[in-house]
């Protein structure tokens, strides 16, 4: 991407995730992912459905929530470095499309994998967790707020 | 096998929803709620106050529009002085002013290199080589083979790795300091530095500590202060960066900066220094390599000097000098070096000649300490500024005394200046006073004339004033006590 020209904006974090396929990208890895998992000989559907979910939420929350700043040199002095790249998609604006899409991507996969695991009570409590761990960050409440100091610097 | 778990088929799973437990509908519905919410949620940015239709309309009602263009009141000092005196030809140790040719001491050129005709030779045999501009920022295609050799050779003379070469002197530290020290880092700075230091302090947006001018227990305070916060809060200490910035020589005061303590402070407080020389460098130290080798301090203790081309060089342009890694750096993030124009060719070859010339005839510097130590007494720097010892309490009057002392002179051929800040932009009030910067090439009998007429001008300027208005004499008498003791020693 093209940092600091005339055309562009300084953090390329801001607008990446509006990037033409990248939404059908997401949801074709995720959907891979879960194949991989199901051709492991000894996972159940269930097993690979919860696991799936767990992935994906897991390192969601990781690549969202828990990392700040961006990879590129930008111009606003540092200014993204208190970051994370939630808080940076779409300038920071709530309940954008891409900000809709992505709350959404967890909770059907909730869905499913509850359909899978027959609703049984261990998976519910292992989804509903890992679920949790991606929709509260999401609250524009907690924007820019850090739990007990969690991540500050 | 026991070890492979139950898969259900379809008929199973469809089943499983019909016996599905009450807490997980609860949850499920309360799922698709929120997500029903947030679709129908319009976007908003959080940081973005909103205001009422009343706030709204006191707002509307309390602007009033700027005027296009500013008012620039008639009276204004630089639209006078522009009026007042007309310079022809160049600033060398004479320049002429409106006809008449005056000893300069108003200009910043400590080696004479401006007017030299070594270097104007050298400079026009480039300008048949290169043409005028470089057409180009360095990183596009406005280098030169002149503006790399430059590089190589200030690197060399100031024992550094690195140096790299910007356009403009005032853009060089303005563009140094943004580009190592972001937000939420830490700058203790001079209150006295330069109104380029400044400008650079700005464009950081980084904290900044100011320090009594030249005062290093207010600075070790600071800095105490600091660790103490550190200690409270160490993962933010961890990602916060800390920079001291100090000129060689001051230019608003003439003092030169107690480089030792600031080393010192550097390794017990982990700070790193940036030292601005665009005064000191070519004047201070025994070859002129600048307030480090006046200390005979190693240029590896200091993290950055940032020194200027346009002082004691008379050619244009300034550089940044230390470790490859440090000045590397400004390459893709000095923005004044990215994105302005590289330094005219023919001034490179000026500089490199002007270079040449110092490494060759040392006794330039001897000649102009020696002038500078017959004039203003015991301190060693070329800048003096002799301000009022009393002064009236009003800086437009006591700036209206010196600038009749400086026309007095200006009468008896001994070019001189009021120092001129851009007040509103400065950080501290700058008080009035006549700054004299002297030339290597003074000879005795010039520099006792220029003596003779700074004190003469004063003592009629204070005559005049003291018996015009009696308001006004007391100030005034106090000049002339400091006129005398002053000039001998300040």
């Amino acid at each position: 991407m093209n940092v600091g020209v005339a055309h562009s904006d300084s953090n390329p974090t801001h607008f990446y995730f509006n990037s033409k396929g990248i939404w059908l990208t997401y949801l074709l890895l995720v959907f891979g992912v879960h194949l991989l998992l199901l051709s492991v000989p000894f996972f159940s559907v269930a097993v690979a459905w919860t696991l799936t979910n767990v992935l994906h939420d897991v390192s969601m929350f990781v690549m969202l929530h828990v990392t700040k700043g961006t990879p590129w040199e930008t111009s606003d002095q540092g200014i993204a470095r208190t970051e994370t790249q939630w808080e940076q998609i779409d300038f920071g604006k709530q309940f954008t499309a891409t900000k809709k899409f992505l709350t959404t991507v967890p909770v059907v996969l909730f869905f499913l994998a509850s359909f899978y695991s027959r609703y049984d009570k261990y998976h519910f409590v292992i989804n509903a967790s890992v679920l949790a761990l991606n929709l509260i960050p999401k609250l524009p409440q907690l924007h820019k707020v850090r739990l007990f100091g969690i991540n500050k610097y | 096998m026991a070890v492979i778990p139950a898969t259900w088929d379809m008929y199973d799973l469809i089943q499983g929803v019909l016996q599905a437990p009450w807490y997980h509908v609860v949850f499920e519905v309360a799922l698709v709620l929120l997500i029903m919410k947030i679709y129908y949620s319009q976007s908003f940015s959080p940081e973005k106050t909103v205001l009422t239709e009343k706030e709204k309309e006191t707002l509307i009602e309390e602007w009033v529009p700027e005027p296009l263009a500013p008012d620039v009141p008639d009276d204004h000092p630089i639209l006078k002085v522009m009026e007042k005196y007309c310079i022809e030809g160049q600033n060398g140790k004479y320049v002429k002013v409106n006809g008449k040719s005056c000893i300069n001491l108003a200009t910043f050129n400590f080696l004479s290199m401006v007017g030299n005709k070594e270097i104007e030779d050298v400079a026009l045999k480039a300008l048949k080589v290169y043409g005028v501009g470089s057409c180009g920022p360095r990183g596009f295609y406005g280098t030169m083979d002149v503006h790399i050799q430059l590089e190589e050779d200030l690197a060399k003379f100031m024992n550094c790795e690195e140096a790299i070469l910007y356009s403009y002197g005032f853009a060089t530290i303005a563009s140094a300091i943004p580009a190592y020290s972001k937000r939420g880092d830490i700058i203790y700075v001079d209150e006295n530095v330069s109104f380029a230091v400044q400008k650079g302090l700005t464009a950081s947006r980084s904290h900044i500590r100011w320090f009594r001018h030249n005062d290093m227990e207010h600075l070790e305070s600071l800095l105490i202060e600091q660790s103490k916060l550190d200690k409270k809060n160490p993962k933010k200490a961890k990602v916060t960066r800390r920079f001291i910035i100090a000129e060689g020589l001051y230019l608003n005061s003439g003092h030169i900066c107690p480089l030792p303590k600031l080393v010192e402070l550097k390794w017990k407080y982990k700070v790193r220094i940036f030292l601005e020389e665009t005064m000191s460098f070519g004047v201070l130290g025994a070859t002129g390599r600048g307030v480090t080798e006046h200390f005979e301090i190693s240029p590896d203790h200091i993290d950055l000097i940032s020194c200027s081309l346009e002082t004691a060089f008379g050619s244009t342009g300034g550089f940044c000098c230390g470790k490859k890694f440090i000045i590397d750096h400004q390459r893709l993030s000095g923005l004044g070096y990215c994105f302005s124009a590289s330094q005219p060719p023919m001034l490179a070859s000026a500089a490199i000649q002007a270079l040449k010339m110092l490494q060759a005839k040392p006794h330039l510097l001897v000649d102009l300490r020696e002038n500078r130590v017959k004039v203003l007494g015991d301190s060693i720097s070329p800048i003096k500024h002799l301000a009022l010892a009393e002064p009236a309490g009003d800086p437009g009057l006591d700036l209206r005394t010196l600038e009749m002392v400086v026309d007095m002179a200006m009468n008896e051929s001994v070019a001189l200046t009021v120092s001129r800040y851009l007040e509103p932009e400065e950080h501290l009030p700058k008080d009035p006073s006549i700054r004299l910067s002297v030339n290597c090439e003074l000879a005795q009998d010039e520099i006792n004339k220029a003596v003779d007429v700074i004190q003469r001008s004063f003592q009629s300027v204070l005559e005049k004033l003291s018996t015009r208005s009696p308001d006004v004499s007391s100030p005034l008498d106090s000049v002339q006590e400091m006129k005398k003791s002053e000039v001998a020693s300040r």
